[in-house]
Formats: C-alpha cells, sequence, structure tokens
C-alpha cells in the first residue's frame, strides 16, 4: 500500500467534516480541530508500524466510507432481544446517533446520563477537563478521526459517593451499509461511587460497514467501575475501538471484554493508574473462526506505587481466523511495590488457525512485582482422558474443555442474562460435531 | 540457668532507635549474662521486634541514643556482619526467600565465615555435608532441605526450623529469636523448643521474643521483661509469663502484678 | 537504593590498555575501492569480491535500522577503517615466533593461549584486530579430519566449503549490519567437522579490538556435518578507548543431520566509563541452521560488556526433531543498553526449542529481551519453552520483556513465562546477620539467578563467567 493511497483515504473520509461554529462550544470546536490537525499529520498504519505489525488493515484502504447519516426507523420491538432485563437505564446510537426512543433512562436525578451534547452547556467544566483529554489522538489515526467526528456519545457522570446498582446498558447498533460510525463515550466516576456499564456493539443485519468508537473512563479517588465490552458486529465489518481508563488513587476498574464479531477488529484499550494504589483486573476473551482477524492490544501502565493489575487474556481461534494479543505492562520509575500479572492463553481449533501474541513488560522500579505468561496450545491430553475415562465421548470431552476456556472469562461477567446470552455463543461455537 | 559465676554477654543502657523520624525504642535497659534465657514479651507494635533488628545491626534503624555492649565490645559501631562473626545470631520472624541459592551452599559459607572469624579451620563441602546432616537431625529437618534454595517455598514451620538450624551450625553467643514460635503448630513447636533447649549452655544467652506465653512452656525462661511502648516496663521470673497469659497486656498498666516488679 | 547497595558496582576496566604494534590500516572510509582493497590484500578469489560488491550495493539501499530498544549517536561508517592488520616481522610458523608484545597482550587478558590453553586441551585461534595470528592445534585436530582455521585461509585452501557455505544461513542483505560485515569483512574463524566425528577438544576464539578507530566485522562459519559435534568457545575483550567503536560481526552455524553445534560466548568488551563514555557497539548477527534431521543448535551467551549490545542468536530449525537452544546472560552497569534475546523458527516436525534469559540490571542501564517464536504451518508438533527472568538493582535501572509469539500451527505448544525480581535490602541484611558481607551476598545471589545458563558452560568458562559478574556488579549493590 502506497502512501499515496494512505493520503486519499483519509482525505475522503475527511471530505464530510466541517466545524458548525457556536460560540458557546469554542472548546469543543477546538478539540475537534486539534483532532483534524492530527488527522492531517498522522497517515494510515501499515504493517510496518510496530504497532500494527500483525494486523494489515490495507481492505479499509478501498472503503472510504462517509459518515452515516441519522435515519433511524427502528422501533422498539426490532431490538427489544438485544436488551438485557437487568439493565434499567439505557442508551441507545442507532449507527452512532442517538435514539431518545429506543433509550430508557430511569433516574436522571441519581447521575448524569444521556446523550453528550444535551449536557455540553451545563456541564461544560467537566466536560472539558474529561472529553478527549483521556484519549491519546497525536499518534493514533482513528481516534483522531473520531474525535474530529464527535458528536453524539454516551454521557455518564456518577456523582460523589453514589452507587448506581443496576448497571447501564449502551447498546450501539449498526444498520446501515457502507457507512462509518464514530460512537463515543465517556464515563467519569467521582469519588467514591460506583456503577457497572455494559459497552455493547451489535449489527441487525450482515452489513459491511466501519465502527470507529472511542470510549473515555475517568475514575476519582475510590472510585470502582465495572466494564463489560461485546463486541458483536456483523462478520463483514471492520470494528477499530481505543478506550483510554484514567485511575485516581486507589479506585478500581474490572473490564471484561469479549471479542466476537468483525472481519477485522481491532481494540486498543489503554489504562493509566495514575495515582498511588489504584487496582484494575482486565479480561478478555476472542472467540473467531472463518477468515476473521482480532486484535487486542492493551497497556497497563503503572505511574504511581503500589498499584495493582491482574490481566488474563484468552483467544479460540477456529477455521482460518487470525488472533493478535499484544499486552504490555509498564511500571514507571518510582512506582515501586507494583504488583503486576499478565497471562495470555490461546487455543488454536484448526490447522490454518492462527494466533500472535506478544507480552510485554518494560519496568522501570526495582520493588515490584511483575510476571507474565503465555501459552499456545491445544486442550491438554490428561484432561480429555479423565473425562473420557469418566464415559464422556472424545468429542464430548473435546468441546466441553473447549466450552470450558471460554466460559472461564464469561463467567465474570455480573450481569446474569448477558452472561447466558454469551455462553449460548460460546457453546454454539465451540460445538464441533 | 543464673549463675553468680557467669560472665555479661549483652548490656544494653538507655538504648533509643527511630525509624524515619519516628522512635520506636525509648531507652531500654538489659542485661544478659551467660547461661541466661530472657523472654521479652509485649504487644503487637510494642517495639520488641525492633529491638531484635536494632541489635543485630538493620540499617533502616537510626540508634538515638544510649549504649549496647557485647561481650565488652562496643556492638552499635559494628555493620551487621561484624556482629553476626562476634557471636550475635538473630532467627527472623519472617525469613526472607532467596531464590536460586541453594540452601547448603548459603549455610556453608555462613559456617565458613563464622569458623574463619574465630581461627577454625573451614569445612569442605563433604565435611560440612555430614556436619550439618547431623545439626538436622536434632530438628528433625528432611535433607531435602539442602538442596532447595534459602527459604524459597517452605512452609512457614520450615522456615523457622532453618532458622535454628542456622543457629545450631553457627554457635552463636547470644541468640535472639523474634517471634519463632509464630505459624508453628504444636509439634513443630516443640520440635524447635528441643532444638533451642539443647544448643543454649552455660557459656551463650538465648533472648525469646515472643507475644505468646506458649513457647515459654517449652523453653523456660529465666527472666521474662514486657516491653511497651518502647520501653521494658516490668520485669519478673517465669511465672509472669503466665500472668500475663492469663490476664492480658492491659493489666500491666495496673502496676498490680504478683510475681513482676515495675522496672 | 541504599549507602551500603551503591559502594559495591564501579572497578575500572581491567583489560584497557593499547598494545604498541604497528598496524596496517586501511585508509577510513567505504567505497568500492576499499572493498577492493581489501579483497587484494587477502589474495581472495574473484567470487568472494563479487560477493563483497553485491553485499555493498544492498547495504547502500539499506538504512539502520531504528526499532531497538537502544539509543545511540548516529555512526558515521565513512569514519572508520575497515582494515587493520598487525604488522608481520616474519610469517609466523609456531607460537614462539609471535610477536611477544602480542604475547604479553594475552597475558594481560588473561587469555588461555600458552601453558594453560595446553593445560586446559584448548586450541586457541587467536584474532588480534582483524588478522589471524596463530592457530594451535591445528595439527591435533587434522588428524580427524577438522579444519580449524581463519577463515582467510580457509578461503585459500577449502575454497569450496566457503563458497557453498559463506552467506547461506545470514544472506548478505539480511540486515543492515550483516550486508555491511558481508561487504567488509577482513578474518574470523572457520571451523568444519567432517561427517561422524565428534570434535576431541573445545574449540576457543579470543577476540579482541584494539586499533582506535577501527571497526570489527569478523565472520565466523561453523560446519558440522552429518553425526558431527562440536563446542565452540568465543571470549570478547577491548581495551578503553573514548570513541565508540563498532562490532559488527556475522556467525553462521550449520548442522546437518544428526549433527551438533554449541556455541558459547563470555562478551566482556569495554563498556564505556561510569558516565557512558566510549564503550563498543556490539551489533551482531549470529543465526544457526539446524538442518538436518535431529540436529541440535545451542547458543549460550554471558554478556556483561559493550555500551550497547544488540544481537539475537538464532536458530532456524529446518531439520524434522531438531533442537535449538539459547541461554543467556546479559549484564548492565552505569549506563550500557542491551537488547538482546533469540529467534527460533520452527519449520520441520516436532522441532523443540528452548529459551532460558537472565537480564540484570543495575545502575542507569536499560536491558531488553527480545524474542520470537514462530511455529510456521509445516512444523507439526512442535515444542517450545521460554522463560525470560529480571533482576533490578537499584530504582534508576530498566529491564524489559518483548517476547513475540506467532504460532500457524495448531499441534504445536508454546509456553513463556517471565518475572522480575530484585535484590532486596532485606535480602542482604539477612546474609550480613549470617555474617556473609554485601558482596558475597550479591555475587551468591546473582550466581544463583543465573545458575541455570552458567550450567551449559564448559568448567572454565563457567568460572570465569562468575568471576565476571561478580567484578562487573561490585558496588553496584549495598
Amino acid at each position: 500500500m502506497s502512501d499515496l493511497a494512505n493520503t486519499d483515504y483519509l482525505e475522503c473520509l475527511l471530505k464530510s467534516w466541517s466545524i458548525k461554529s457556536t460560540e458557546s462550544l469554542s472548546w469543543l470546536n477546538q478539540l475537534r480541530a486539534h483532532a483534524i490537525d492530527c488527522v492531517n499529520t498522522q497517515k494510515l498504519p501499515t504493517r510496518r508500524d510496530e504497532e500494527w505489525r500483525f494486523t494489515d488493515i490495507s481492505p479499509l484502504t478501498h472503503l472510504p466510507y462517509q459518515p452515516s447519516q441519522s435515519e433511524c426507523n427502528l422501533q422498539l420491538h426490532d431490538i427489544e432481544h438485544l436488551t438485557l432485563k437487568e439493565a434499567k437505564n439505557r442508551l441507545v446510537f442507532v449507527d452512532g446517533h442517538y435514539s431518545s426512543n429506543l433509550s430508557t433512562i430511569i433516574d436522571p436525578t441519581a447521575l448524569v446520563i444521556g446523550n453528550l451534547p444535551e449536557f455540553v452547556a451545563a456541564h461544560a467544566s467537566i466536560l472539558e477537563s474529561h472529553l478527549g483529554q483521556h484519549v491519546q489522538f497525536d499518534n493514533n489515526v482513528f481516534a483522531a478521526l473520531n474525535t474530529a467526528f464527535l458528536r453524539d456519545g454516551a454521557l455518564i457522570i456518577v456523582p460523589k459517593n453514589i452507587t448506581i446498582a443496576e448497571p447501564i446498558h449502551l447498546l450501539f447498533i449498526a444498520t446501515q451499509n457502507e457507512v462509518t460510525s464514530y460512537p463515543r463515550c465517556l464515563v467519569i466516576g467521582e469519588t467514591g461511587s460506583n456503577v457497572t456499564l455494559i459497552e455493547d456493539y451489535v449489527a441487525l443485519q450482515q452489513t459491511t460497514y466501519i465502527t470507529n468508537s472511542v470510549t473515555e473512563i475517568s475514575l476519582a479517588a475510590n472510585a470502582h467501575a465495572k466494564h463489560i465490552r461485546i463486541q458483536r458486529e456483523s462478520t463483514q465489518a471492520f470494528h477499530l475501538a481505543n478506550c483510554a481508563v484514567s485511575l485516581a488513587h486507589a479506585s478500581n476498574y474490572q473490564s471484561t471484554s469479549i471479542s466476537l464479531g468483525s472481519q477485522i477488529s481491532r481494540y486498543n484499550l489503554h489504562v493509566r493508574l495514575t495515582d498511588e494504589a489504584a487496582e484494575c483486573v482486565i479480561d478478555g476473551l476472542t472467540l473467531i473462526s472463518d477468515r476473521q482477524l482480532a486484535d487486542t492490544h492493551t497497556c497497563i501502565d503503572h505511574v504511581k506505587p503500589n498499584g495493582t493489575s491482574r490481566q488474563q487474556h484468552k483467544c479460540i481461534v477456529d477455521d482460518a481466523a487470525h488472533a493478535v494479543f499484544n499486552g504490555k505492562i509498564i511500571v514507571r520509575p518510582h512506582a515501586q511495590q507494583t504488583n503486576s500479572s499478565q497471562s495470555s492463553r490461546n487455543l488454536l481449533l484448526s490447522k490454518t488457525a492462527q494466533v500472535d501474541t506478544k507480552p510485554q513488560l518494560e519496568i522501570f522500579a526495582d520493588d515490584v512485582k511483575c510476571a507474565h505468561g503465555a501459552t499456545v496450545g491445544q486442550l491438554d491430553q490428561e484432561e480429555i482422558f479423565y473425562l473420557e475415562s469418566r464415559g464422556l465421548s472424545e468429542k464430548a470431552a473435546r468441546n466441553l474443555l473447549t466450552y470450558a476456556f471460554g466460559a472461564e472469562i464469561i463467567s465474570r461477567i455480573p450481569v446474569t442474562s448477558l452472561r447466558q446470552q454469551l455462553e449460548q455463543a460460546v457453546l454454539s461455537q465451540t460445538q464441533s460435531n | 540457668m543464673i549463675d553468680r559465676n557467669s560472665r555479661t554477654i549483652l548490656s544494653v543502657q538507655g538504648l533509643r532507635a527511630s525509624i524515619n523520624g519516628t522512635e520506636i525504642l525509648k531507652g531500654i535497659d538489659l542485661t544478659v549474662k551467660s547461661g541466661e534465657i530472657h523472654a521479652i514479651m509485649g504487644l503487637n507494635g510494642s517495639g520488641k521486634s525492633t529491638f531484635a533488628k536494632v541489635l543485630a545491626g538493620h540499617s533502616a534503624y537510626e540508634i538515638t541514643g544510649g549504649s549496647v555492649q557485647f561481650e565488652g565490645n562496643n556492638l552499635l559501631e559494628l555493620p551487621p556482619e561484624e556482629r553476626a562473626r562476634a557471636g550475635l545470631f538473630l532467627a527472623f520472624q519472617y525469613p526472607i526467600e532467596i531464590p536460586g541459592v541453594a540452601n547448603t551452599q548459603f549455610l556453608r559459607l555462613a559456617y565458613n565465615t563464622v569458623q574463619t572469624k574465630r581461627g577454625k579451620e573451614e569445612l569442605d563441602p563433604l565435611e560440612f555435608d555430614d556436619f550439618v546432616r547431623e545439626k538436622m537431625k536434632l530438628l528433625e529437618m528432611n535433607p531435602d532441605f539442602l538442596d532447595r534454595s534459602v527459604n524459597e517455598g517452605f512452609s512457614g514451620g520450615e522456615k523457622k526450623r532453618n532458622e535454628i538450624l542456622q543457629m545450631a551450625l553457627l554457635e552463636p553467643t547470644l541468640s535472639i529469636l523474634d517471634e519463632t514460635d509464630s505459624g508453628l503448630d504444636i509439634d513443630a513447636l516443640k520440635t524447635v523448643a528441643n532444638g533451642v533447649n539443647q544448643i543454649a549452655n552455660k557459656n551463650n544467652a538465648t533472648i525469646l521474643v515472643t507475644h505468646y506465653q506458649r513457647l515459654l512452656d517449652y523453653i523456660v525462661p529465666d527472666y521474662v521483661h514486657v516491653m511497651q511502648a518502647g520501653r521494658i516496663v516490668m520485669t519478673g521470673g517465669k511465672e509472669l509469663a503466665l500472668e500475663l497469659e492469663t490476664r492480658g497486656y492491659d493489666w500491666v498498666n495496673t502496676g498490680k502484678s504478683i510475681t513482676g516488679a515495675i522496672a | 537504593m541504599s549507602a551500603v547497595l551503591q559502594s559495591l558496582v564501579n572497578q575500572p576496566y581491567k583489560h584497557g590498555f593499547v598494545t604498541e604494534i604497528e598496524s596496517d590500516i586501511a585508509p577510513k572510509g567505504l567505497n568500492e575501492d576499499i572493498i577492493r582493497l581489501i579483497s587484494t590484500k587477502k589474495n581472495e578469489p574473484e567470487w568472494l569480491l563479487l560477493f563483497r560488491l553485491k553485499a555493498y550495493q544492498k547495504w547502500l539501499t539499506m538504512t539502520e535500522p531504528d526499532w531497538q530498544n537502544v539509543h545511540y549517536p548516529k555512526i558515521d561508517f565513512q569514519s572508520i577503517s575497515y582494515y587493520s592488520a598487525p604488522k608481520p616481522k616474519q610469517k609466523l610458523g609456531s607460537m614462539d615466533e609471535v610477536d611477544p608484545e602480542l604475547l604479553r597482550t594475552f597475558e594481560k587478558l588473561g587469555v588461555p593461549m600458552h601453558e594453560r590453553a595446553a593445560l586446559a586441551g584448548v586450541a586457541v585461534d587467536v584474532i588480534f584486530d582483524s588478522v589471524s595470528v596463530a592457530t594451535t592445534y591445528k595439527e591435533k585436530l587434522a588428524e580427524v579430519g577438522i579444519i580449524f582455521c581463519s577463515i582467510s585461509e580457509a578461503v585459500q585452501n577449502h575454497p569450496e566449503l566457503i563458497q557453498k557455505y559463506l552467506g547461506s544461513v545470514v544472506p548478505v542483505g539480511d540486515n543492515y549490519f550483516a550486508a555491511l560485515n558481508s561487504a567488509v569483512f577482513t578474518d574470523g574463524s572457520f571451523c568444519f567437522i567432517p561427517k561422524g566425528v565428534k570434535c576431541p577438544m573445545d574449540l576457543s576464539t579470543y577476540f579482541r579490538i584494539n586499533t582506535e578507530g577501527s571497526g570489527q566485522f569478523e565472520r565466523t562459519l561453523i560446519i558440522a556435518e552429518e553425526g558431527a559435534s562440536v563446542c565452540y568457545l568465543e571470549g570478547c575483550t577491548a581495551p578503553r578507548f573514548d570513541t565508540n567503536q563498532l562490532h559488527a560481526a556475522v556467525v553462521e552455524l550449520i548442522a546437518l543431520d544428526n549433527a551438533d553445534i554449541k556455541y558459547s560466548t563470555v562478551q566482556n568488551w569495554y563498556a564505556g566509563d561510569e558516565n557512558g563514555v566510549g564503550g563498543i557497539y556490539n551489533f551482531v548477527t549470529k543465526r544457526g541452521l539446524a538442518k538436518g534431521i535431529n540436529s541440535r543448535i545451542s547458543w549460550t551467551q554471558v554478556e556483561t560488556g559493550s555500551a550497547i549490545t544488540w544481537k539475537y542468536p538464532s536458530c532456524i530449525l529446518r531439520g524434522d526433531n531438531s533442537v535449538g537452544e539459547f541461554y543467556s546472560v546479559a549484564v548492565t552497569n552505569n549506563y550500557q543498553q542491551a537488547d538482546t534475546g533469540t529467534k527460533m523458527i520452527h519449520l520441520g516436525k516436532n522441532t523443540r526449542s528452548t529459551i532460558v534469559s537472565k537480564g540484570i540490571s543495575a545502575g542507569h542501564s536499560n536491558s531488553s529481551y527480545r524474542g520470537l517464536v514462530r511455529i510456521t504451518p509445516t512444523a507439526e508438533g512442535a515444542r517450545n519453552y521460554s522463560q525470560c527472568d529480571s533482576m533490578l538493582i537499584g530504582d534508576q535501572s530498566g529491564a524489559h520483556t518483548f517476547p513475540y509469539i506467532q504460532v500457524q500451527n495448531n499441534s504445536a505448544i508454546v509456553e513463556h513465562e517471565a518475572s522480575t525480581s530484585k535484590i532486596g535490602e532485606d535480602q542482604l541484611f539477612y546474609f550480613s546477620q549470617r555474617g556473609i558481607n554485601a558482596e558475597e551476598a550479591v555475587s551468591m545471589i546473582i550466581n544463583g539467578f543465573c545458575k541455570d545458563v552458567f550450567q551449559q558452560l564448559p568448567m572454565e568458562f563457567a568460572v570465569e563467567a562468575t568471576k565476571l559478574l561478580s567484578f562487573k556488579l561490585e558496588g553496584s549493590v549495598g
């Protein structure tokens, strides 16, 4: 792919971009203008870039899809099967555009929840200090593009010492063909707050489109958040996502991300432990087949002492699919007493399946405990034998163990109905005949 | 055993020590003579473990006052390894793990270093192996210990036995056992106590630092000291330990001991 | 880091002296004429000149790599002299005729060349700057059909072997520094073990860079034919100069069916001073081809020197059931940088590889492990186990691990583990309470940490490595 094609592609994407200037929103316009500048100084990454060496996104260069238009004709019954009964608060975005008809907000007084533009005026100062401030886009062309096209988005601010008991469902539905949508989420957990979020990407048909999403999460001291992210896009789709998380003193972030859909998907999760004693637990499961490619890049950045991180990422790869995991753990100078562990486990189900894994440690402090491990392999013969000796057929034993391999991650999702849906998905994909 | 003809091994006077500017030891006086077993008891945070570490020369503590004579010499001016070579032994409360260093290798180096200092012959690996196995029998230790890394993956009880084994090898003049009973079940406690009792003789002395009385059922002290807020506040005979066990440490403050004298 | 820890690392470099021997030095700079000059000086056949020129042309089209985790000012390749040979006063027939000044140098270095060589049963091929001056035991080895000589000699005497194998594992255009080496290499060692021969002694080369401002571009080629086996030892030292010197060697190993090559290195090039001035840039390409079935290639390295070390001794496991091994200890102190590791490319069926890497960083140094394990679709039943441990001494140093695992065959099993640890105050206190001083304690902990690697070294190398390490880290802990 030549640089020329690169430049052309980005130019095509930017054709429809314009700032709708409003005096009161000047900071937001500046942010978008800055993002455009960043896009202009960058190129579409190629496999020559270290961060993209396993993932070839050159097919994208032939698809300069324009931003989706807001033309939602969906009714509630069209999406009923996608809703979760535990989630009382639900924000629905169709092709990146907020749909108030499909959304339900139970208690707008307990927290700030809704579509970003509705709050820009009233919460300007807090938004200005968070929106676009956690995600890096000077070296990330997709995050820059998303920011440049920033319009609708999910905004959640959980006030100080408030616990939101029920999970909040952020549902992103793709309906149009050959468009790009730019979903955006901003979640702010104030001191001592607690919230559970489900960020859910789905498609109603097997359409071809690009999702380019950015999520920013900021947790103040002692705030807790559970973040469940489900990517079940159309298997024709391209999903490019960035999530940036910033953790203050003794805050706690738990993430479970599940990648099932898309032709090519890339998820960058960047967690910064910006103050002492912050904790994060990051789990991931990639379950792909056919010719899918799913790439997960995570970076856990221990900036201050006494932080804890634990990560487990699993991939189950069938047919000619290709899974990529790149997990970086950084321990900055003086981030002493950091305790970090990381495990990458991969199961290849077919001869043509492929996995690239790169667990990575960068450590600049001496009094730390860091360990990582990676395995690629098949099911344990001993375990199969054990099940066979209890009367299971070899096939049944394999199916059971494969299912269990994925179910370990799924079982950590604290939302029962979602867990059941995903267990079904894992079951149907892991059971060979 | 208390003996009129004994010599003074340790003499601590007005010892004060602090860590990061916080004073932990606030004037300790203690005299230990050969043949004696002393128990220092106190609640967590009373300063008893600090006292043990200060005597061994841990660099984290700053000596802010007082003096310590060890067999007539100024202990405080010696670096920790010199104190060890002079015959002061600390059995650690939390023996540290040293991955990759075989126990036997470590024990032999420590043994030979101390032997050389005493003007005695070093032992070669074969001689040492015989010697150490003999000592291990005393503590009912599995010889497998020798090939494992120092304390790595040892259970709490195994670590404590390993400490006492080192004590048996190094034949110190003064042994300080810091919470050696913690983490031991009753059988292990008996074994360890038996080891300590066999090592104790009229020429050396032992200081037991402990929170609970139960160790003292098996190693009978000549003196019991109660430590509180960085000072020894009461001293008595072995009965004092039992009294503490039944009446609790709070009672010390009321000053109505039957057996102990307020220091 | 406490004062005790700090007072322990910095002992001056012992091997820092210059031997005053008249050298025959080519003018600085690199162009086709210099390459022709080298080739002419060495009386090389036409095909080798063409090999060099092809490499040079390739090099011109390449750019210096910048992906590694090391930082250094740009190298001016035109300010390096590409040929430096001690002027022989006469043609050397035996060791006694070697320049006495040279022998004294080796003595100061502690090279086991003369008596020690004989006692230890080590045949030493000494490389002084770029020309091999003396080879011992050559005749004894010749009796069993082993060829062990400088590569220039081999070019003259065994051109068919050189032509067949040179560049067959590391192609001329493999990477920037390999291309440079292929264009300008002046000497190195050549070793050929014929079918069925087990080499009766360990072979050893001592490399040394002497002339200031001269690059060292040796080329080593080792071939073990069917059923042959050899242990090869390489030791490196360099005197101290304030300018940085470039060392860009290429080593190629070829193991045919059932052959076994074990290659051990103790590298102690000048590392620069405590402020990071001077020192060797050690950019080396080492690769072994386990070509035949059941063949085995094993790399063991102890890297303590060089301002910058950047190398990945690799194995291409082509033969079915072939085995690749990499055992490494890399120690960095002061401002040293090391980016080292290995590549295990599994092509054949049931190929196995083991990686054990131990990195120790002290002072302001940075040490990185970078390794690739690739299981290709044809590598049915391949296995890999990797273990990468880092130890940090002091809070100014860095340790990094970059393992790349690429698996394209579902019958493979790949396992990777990594951990970090430190030498802590509490550990040292524990030692000192048992009468053991900090230096001894550190040496004991380090040796324990590196045990798995040292076990792979021949006895006398293991002893040397152990000494080198304690020497190296003296004063960094305490």
